[in-house]
């Protein structure tokens, strides 16, 4: 039971990180990046084939790794399409999504590739009576250090008040002095920090790779965003971690009917955007004051 | 030397040109007002000056610089600086994040603290309600809000797009007391209204731009001359 709870805690925080990744983009560019799945696969990739160094020279370097592919898309094909229609965006983050796929298939072939990523994370030990997981434990932990970090970088630094202001209306930021460039360049590098992280606490988990290895939760993640409201990033937060909470339970709750865990995620998202069609964090419209 | 020159400018949205023929100047510390009617592209002129839209063609030429056509981060950096139609302030922000976001513009990191603090003295409502939500703020507090921010990267050159805009008459006198204080202090301001009373008494010389161009320049005293301002405002024999 208290093993049960924890799980869906760390599912909870790892989804929300996840989740937040995809939400600082959203804010700068209203670009929903699907290629996010393939910045946690490469961070995964990366941790698992540094997997024989010392840990922080492979977390080092993963992170840098991550942040130079995101920066690469940024740079190579979002920035051509700035200010296009959003549709138009996320098809091209479809393209570059299918194409970076491929890449992983050619670079390190199509059947997972494995390493024992930090063996001291793994395994269990035990409070009055109880057994819990270490990966647990370091993914909750984990999420919360980073969620602070993010926190803090987002409202109380310089940074963190133009990504807020850009998020709003980025054409007044410019006419303010915002750096376009710079701004979504780190709004990309931060996005490809949250995605190492992710992967690190992923990879624990589950070091097999595969070129597909960030898809799944990159699609819940959207979910999440959906759910908690698109605008915000505390909205994107909360969602993925309902979103990761929900899924956990269900597949303790469902037991044997697990298979549908899905299917009830999916009824519980359309009912709350029956509810609260803008999400959970929206704000009605609001009001021209005079 | 005039601070800003505008000769000829065409400016537009894709193929749509609104602005066909205009030109301008402004020395430094004084004040020009631009009237209009309604969709005349009195808007698409500021947005094509401060960076916001490239113009299609003719000069802009600013403190000796040419900026047409240079992004908006880069032009308010050299000292020209908009409040935008409808105030626009970030009204899910406090207002100290508001005229913090103003600082990102500044040519000078030294002197911060001095700006906010005197855009504090000048505009005393900001202090009382600095960690409110902008939003929360009344039309005339967000107007004067929009302005603070603006000036807060201390500006040769403020342009202000209808300033009037949903504002009570009462306090619309307010603001424009507060432009008359910061020209005061050496600012030049181009104001962009659709009253063109208010903006013709006000300003040194007022251009009225119909059908792209600019049709006529007035002075204030045209403003105490309603047939003068009303013929120059709707064209000659209509």
């Amino acid at each position: 039971m208290v093993q049960s709870i924890l799980d869906a805690i760390s599912l909870g925080g790892l989804y929300s990180l996840a989740a937040l990744g995809l939400g600082l983009v959203f804010g700068v560019m209203r670009l929903v990046n699907f290629a996010h799945a393939e910045l946690i696969t490469i961070a995964a990739y990366t941790l698992v084939l540094t997997a024989q160094f010392p840990l922080a020279v492979s977390l080092i370097f993963t992170v840098l790794v991550t942040i130079f592919v995101a920066l690469l898309m940024e740079f190579s094909v979002y920035r051509r399409l700035r200010g296009v229609n959003p549709a138009i965006m996320l098809i091209a983050s479809f393209g570059l999504s299918t194409v970076l796929q491929r890449v992983y298939e050619l670079m390190f072939g199509a059947l997972p590739r494995s390493a024992v990523v930090a063996p001291f994370l793994r395994g269990d030990f035990k409070i009055a009576g109880l057994s819990i997981t270490i990966s647990s434990i370091i993914t909750i932990v984990l999420t919360i250090v980073i969620l602070l970090a993010m926190g803090y970088l987002i409202e109380k630094t310089s940074l963190g008040l133009q990504l807020r202001a850009a998020s709003a209306d980025f054409k007044t930021a410019r006419l303010l002095g915002v750096r376009s460039n710079r701004l979504i360049s780190a709004a990309f590098g931060l996005s490809g920090v949250l995605a190492a992280c992710v992967a690190l606490i992923l990879v624990i988990q589950n070091p097999q790779i595969s070129p597909y290895y960030g898809l799944n939760i990159t699609i819940l993640s959207l979910v999440g965003i959906v759910i908690g409201g698109i605008a915000s990033l505390r909205g994107a937060a909360l969602g993925g971690f309902i979103v990761g909470v929900v899924l956990s339970s269900l597949n303790t709750l469902l037991g044997n009917g697990r298979v549908y865990a899905y299917s009830w995620l999916f009824i519980l998202v359309l009912v709350i955007l029956l509810v609260r069609p803008g999400g959970l964090l929206s704000k009605g419209s609001e009001l021209e004051r005079v | 030397m005039a601070l800003l020159e505008v000769t000829n400018l065409v400016a537009g949205y894709g193929k749509v040109e609104v602005i066909s023929d205009v030109s301008f100047t402004l020395e430094p510390g004084k004040s020009i007002g631009i009237v209009g009617p309604n969709g005349v592209g009195k808007s698409t002129l500021l947005q094509a000056i401060a960076g916001g839209i490239a113009p299609k063609s003719g000069s802009i030429i600013f403190d000796g610089k040419s900026i047409g056509g240079k992004k908006p981060e880069d032009i308010v950096r050299l000292g020209l600086s908009l409040v935008p139609e409808g105030r626009q302030i970030f009204s899910g922000l406090s207002v100290k994040e508001n005229l913090a976001l103003g600082l990102t513009g500044r040519r000078n990191k030294k002197g911060a603290t001095e700006a906010i603090l005197k855009m504090r003295e000048l505009f005393p409502v900001l202090s009382t309600h600095e960690n409110h939500q902008a939003g929360m703020l009344s039309g005339g507090q967000q107007q004067q809000l929009a302005i603070a921010r603006a000036l807060i990267s201390e500006p040769k050159v403020l342009l202000l797009d209808e300033p009037s805009l949903g504002l009570a008459p009462t306090v619309i006198t307010d603001v424009f007391d507060r432009l008359k204080e910061i020209i005061g202090m050496g600012t030049a301001v181009v104001i962009v209204e659709q009253r063109a009373n208010l903006v013709t008494s006000f300003a040194e010389k007022t251009i009225v731009i119909r059908d792209g161009k600019v049709q006529s320049t007035l002075t204030p005293a045209d403003a105490a001359n309603s047939e003068s301002l009303q013929r120059s405002y709707f064209g000659a024999g209509e």
